[in-house]
């Protein structure tokens, strides 16, 4: 394979001829013909019923001018990590806009939880962004706990804590695998499901579930920690070093994989922060926000780490940023054992707890960027409104910004790199 | 908070605070003002808009549009609590201070029927184009009536005391006949030396 620059833009003979015609034009004293307004094409393209535009974007999106196309990938395309289905305006093999379609997965996880006890809403928060189930639990569980006024014991945040990072390392390594398996890489997608099982083996003995853990409570955690989980959890530490390291050598320096990353989706830190990207994707791009630094919550500020950035920005350096991270929270992990302390892991709650009627706002820093939760109480058992922030489903605003004169085949790749999880997205 | 009051002076609203979070409520028709001030002011710098939701406080109340910002100059969350009225749900977007407020001003539309005015791209997002209804707004009932029983929610089949046991007491005792007047007993009781499988079979 030969390798291309990806700064250079593949040439396109039908926009080369158009250049062309209105440069004759302009030489004959005419309009040009391609002023970039095309002719509106409706939804027939894509195969749904016809209508006029909503809005101007979606006019702007399609509308066709001479040799463009609309093609639909999805909702059940096997690369786009869930259900979601991409318009794309295509000229030729070059992408020139993209336009997401969501709600195919959409649950109403909301208006549930509003219409669900406290400690029920921890279970309902679960299927959301399915690969950082702790995490989607997490920032409820801080949220409930500040309305209602009481602290987790100690121990319990440092299980949390411990447990959240873990979950951390897993959902990451998922991402380098996906990300080769969109370029065509089978292998590594197989060795992260490896390391995923045994992460996931290690949680189900703590928390007795193996996907949807519901290991959170208002107050602290459902179990203390016990011998399989310790057990697990040094036979995994013993060898995890060396099984990142095989990763790295098996996708770090693969000749196709870098030169279909190095370039492909530069996002700058400027526009990152305002299209609301966070997280690892926000700092590929070189902007250390890091909600556990930034705004520290559970025991984080007793922990020593360093917010580590990319200077990239592109699909490569969100690739790097995910393998520097794994490596952080494997040392958060080991600081996490040797200070955790002994005392309960539960406070005393009631069963339906009745927060006094208030606001409140918790933020965590979930694998794909800022996890957030609103909610409100009015005194009774359910929330009166529980808003969730998805990392992922902002940072698909992004698409339209990283694809357009990329390939057709780049596209799923700068998708993956920016890992969305669709459960999230459609919540 | 002094400099918020100094700043902002008469738009400020029921300014309140908590272990981290500083709230404040203001004007609808404002909101582009003040989130500019806040973006933009050297000392304020709340440069991230970390979270836009909306909030339906009844029929007969108002909606709220709340946004979370960040700076890193305040260590604290700063909440600004814009008031929109129920009657004529409007308010300016904010797409051109923060591109990806966007998505978030799409679910408003969609969940609560909020119409951001100059935003370019509202419609539906997460329901279908021809869906007309709003499904988070406090008057939306769902279609299962668990949401608005006693129970809020919980399916009162799993409550106890919910149970309806008269029935079962004032049930006739329930006896089984003896084996040789039941259709289904067994072959050998049959008489003739024919099998219950024979008389089924045509002949």
């Amino acid at each position: 394979m030969t390798k291309t620059d990806p700064e250079v833009r593949i040439p396109d003979p039908i926009e080369l001829d158009r250049l062309e015609e209105d440069r004759l034009r302009a030489v004959a004293g005419l309009t040009p013909l391609h002023a970039g307004s095309g002719e509106y094409a409706g939804f027939d393209q894509v195969g749904i019923p016809d209508r006029p535009p909503q809005t101007e974007r979606e006019r702007e999106v399609y509308s066709l001018d001479e040799g463009e196309m609309l093609i639909n990938m999805g909702p059940q395309h096997p690369s786009t990590h869930g259900v979601m289905r991409l318009v794309v305006k295509v000229r030729g093999e070059i992408v020139v806009d993209i336009d997401p379609v969501l709600g195919y997965l959409h649950r109403g996880i909301e208006k549930l939880c509003e219409n669900a006890t406290y400690t029920t809403v921890l279970t309902y928060v679960d299927p959301m962004d399915y690969l950082s189930t702790m995490h989607n639990e997490h920032a409820p569980a801080i949220a409930f706990e500040k309305l209602y006024g009481i602290r987790p014991p100690r121990r319990a945040e440092y299980i949390r804590a411990l447990v959240v990072e873990l979950n951390r390392v897993f959902s990451h390594g998922l991402m380098m695998g996906f990300l080769a398996l969109d370029m065509g890489g089978l292998t590594p997608i197989l060795y992260a499901f490896i390391n995923r099982d045994e992460i996931v083996d290690m949680l189900s003995a703590i928390s007795g579930q193996r996907m949807l853990f519901n290991f959170f409570r208002v107050g602290g955690v459902n179990f203390d920690t016990n011998d399989e989980f310790l057990s697990r959890l040094g036979t995994w530490r013993s060898h995890v070093l060396t099984n990142i390291e095989m990763n790295e050598h098996m996708i770090t320096d693969n000749e196709i994989f870098r030169s279909r990353t190095i370039g492909m989706g530069t996002l700058s830190g400027a526009d990152a922060i305002s299209l609301g990207v966070t997280g690892p994707n926000l700092r590929a791009s070189g902007v250390p926000f890091d909600i556990r630094k930034a705004h520290p919550y559970s025991i984080y500020n007793e922990l020593e780490f360093d917010v580590i950035t990319q200077q990239g920005g592109d699909s490569y350096a969100r690739y790097l940023q995910r393998i520097a991270e794994i490596k952080q929270s494997i040392h958060l992990i080991d600081q996490i054992i040797d200070k955790m302390p002994h005392g309960p892991v539960q406070a005393q709650v009631p069963g339906i707890i009745r927060p006094r009627p208030g606001r409140a706002y918790a933020a965590v820093e979930s694998p794909r960027g800022l996890y957030s939760v609103y909610s409100i109480s009015d005194g009774g058992p359910t929330p009166y409104r529980f808003r969730m922030r998805d990392p992922s489903f902002i940072s698909l605003q992004a698409m339209p910004k990283l694809m357009p004169g990329r390939l057709v085949a780049d596209t799923m790749a700068i998708m993956a790199s920016l890992d969305p999880v669709m459960g999230g997205v459609d919540k | 908070m002094r400099l918020l009051t100094e700043r902002l002076g008469a738009d400020l609203r029921d300014l309140w605070t908590d272990e981290d979070t500083v709230e404040f409520a203001i004007d609808g028709d404002r909101n582009v003002e003040v989130l500019t001030l806040l973006r933009d002011d050297e000392e304020l710098a709340f440069f991230m808009l970390a979270d836009e939701a909306a909030v339906d406080y009844g029929v007969d109340a108002h909606f709220e549009v709340v946004y979370h910002l960040f700076s890193w100059k305040h260590p604290a969350w700063l909440r600004v609590r814009a008031r929109v009225d129920r009657s004529d749900p409007r308010i300016p977007t904010v797409t051109h201070l923060w591109e990806g407020a966007t998505f978030h001003e799409r679910e408003m539309y969609d969940m609560m029927g909020i119409v951001f005015t100059g935003n370019r791209d509202l419609r539906r997002i997460y329901m279908s184009p021809d869906y007309r209804s709003f499904p988070q707004r406090r008057d939306f009932v769902l279609p299962d009536d668990a949401a608005d029983s006693p129970a809020h929610g919980v399916n009162p089949l799993e409550r106890p005391e919910t149970w309806d046991l008269s029935r079962f007491r004032d049930a006739p005792a329930v006896t089984f006949p003896p084996s040789s007047e039941r259709d289904d007993a067994p072959a050998e009781s049959v008489t003739g030396g024919e099998t219950l499988a024979d008389k089924s079979r045509p002949r």
